[in-house]
């Protein structure tokens, strides 16, 4: 299988999820960074060719493009050695994926205002409402010994909700009003080969 | 009211882990070394004022995420890692909170608070975070307990709200975060398959709070 290439922004919370899928799965990616602010590289047209929405993260291999998140993920997870084990393949697996990609996409519109004011600031309201709708269900799966959103293991459905909730201080969500959350994010973070982000370090 | 109140679920705070807490507009940090004992500080580092809940345990210290000073269970600063051969001195200290672990719930209290609560072992049902005062939160659980449950019999009195519902037992610890913020500590019996089917009853009780006090500011 060839190398893709992963058109990532550092402190975008999408591309932060595909690094993080792809270091977890330990997929092989070559990364090409993308000037987003203040830049606005997306804007361009060489990458309005490559990704018509203006969107990152994209991943590139020869002729396939992904431009959606969740199926870059995916991507990522079927391509590492690791990465067997992430892929959604229950109907639950694939409803919290769905869950990230519609639900919590409030989290980032709320981070890219308070960040860069590119985004929606009322979006931080449904945002928090997302995120405890989340809260009960780790609630829930704690209580059944299930340490993920969707079983014993984690799977990319956890990856693509995680950015959303650890990096909720950066528009002023703290989170001492989700303990189901904070453990769960702890165990993410304990993950064999997690890697951090800007404002999100990984602990020594 | 008593000097002692109930903050989080002892196991949601497990060994090596740490956790900022609001009560009544203090920010308090908890936090557990490896051996397992609460610790409940200030939530200030003394060297820039960071929140210590930002940081991590490490060694059994806690150590702060902006520039790694550590700090012991006697409070004290251990390590200042840009001078590592530093002998610190004893007057850096955290400032700490009176801390106790009993009934399944983490305590704090303040210096001349008293013995805390002597309770019995309960198993976690969760923390129920709430926008509303503590008092609506309490008034709406001792008339209908959890929503879809049936009848509320209340039990006793005590520092928690204890009451029967449904087949089921909870004991219930609340802490105030702000005028308008709150949290219930809900403990139960019964299996932990038996109290994850409860979680759903929790979010209505969430939603329903929710709602009567938006009716009531309208």
């Amino acid at each position: 299988m060839s190398v893709p290439v992963l058109w990532t922004y550092d402190l975008d919370e999408a591309c932060y999820a595909a690094r993080l899928t792809a270091a977890l799965a330990g997929a092989e990616v070559t990364l090409r960074a993308v000037d987003v602010v203040p830049g606005a590289e997306t804007g361009s047209a060489a990458f309005r060719a490559l990704s018509p929405m203006g969107r990152v993260p994209v991943l590139v291999d020869g002729k396939v493009v992904l431009t959606q998140t969740e199926a870059i993920l995916t991507d990522l997870a079927r391509r590492g050695e690791r990465g067997a084990a992430l892929l959604p393949d229950t109907p639950e697996a694939l409803d919290w994926l769905i869950f990230a990609a519609r639900d919590l996409s409030a989290a980032g519109r709320a981070r890219a205002a308070a960040l860069f004011g590119t985004g929606d600031a009322r979006a931080a309201g449904e945002a928090r409402a997302a995120l405890l709708v989340l809260e009960d269900r780790l609630t829930a799966q704690g209580l059944r010994g299930a340490g993920f959103v969707a079983g014993n293991t984690p799977g990319v459905a956890d990856l693509a909700l995680f950015p959303g909730f650890a990096l909720s201080r950066d528009w002023g969500l703290g989170h001492e009003a989700f303990p189901a959350l904070r453990l769960w994010a702890r165990r993410i973070r304990m993950l064999p080969g997690f890697v951090g982000m800007p404002g999100l370090p990984a602990f020594p | 009211m008593s000097g002692w109140t109930p903050v989080a679920l002892a196991a949601d705070l497990p060994p090596g882990t740490v956790a900022g807490v609001v009560l009544r507009s203090e920010e308090i940090v908890l936090w557990r070394d490896g051996a397992g004992p609460p610790h409940a500080w200030k939530d200030r580092c003394p060297h820039r004022g960071m929140k210590l809940s930002f940081g991590f345990v490490r060694r059994d210290r806690l150590v702060c995420l902006y520039h790694g000073w550590e700090y012991g269970a006697d409070t004290r600063c251990a390590l200042i890692p840009a001078h590592p051969d530093l002998d610190v001195p004893e007057t850096i200290r955290a400032t700490p909170w009176q801390v106790a672990e009993t009934g399944g719930l983490l305590w704090v209290g303040s210096r001349d608070a008293g013995q805390p609560p002597d309770l019995p072992e309960a198993m976690p049902l969760r923390s129920l975070f709430l926008d509303a005062p503590l008092d609506t939160a309490r008034t709406r659980l001792r008339s209908g307990g959890l929503p879809g449950l049936g009848e509320v019999d209340l039990i006793g009195d005590g520092p928690l709200l204890r009451f029967a519902q449904g087949g089921h037992l909870f004991a219930v610890g609340g802490h105030e975060i702000g005028p308008a913020a709150c949290a219930l500590h809900l403990t139960s019996d019964g299996t932990a398959a038996a109290r994850a089917a409860l979680v759903p009853a929790t979010a209505a009780l969430r939603r329903e709070v929710r709602a009567q006090s938006r009716g009531a500011a309208a």
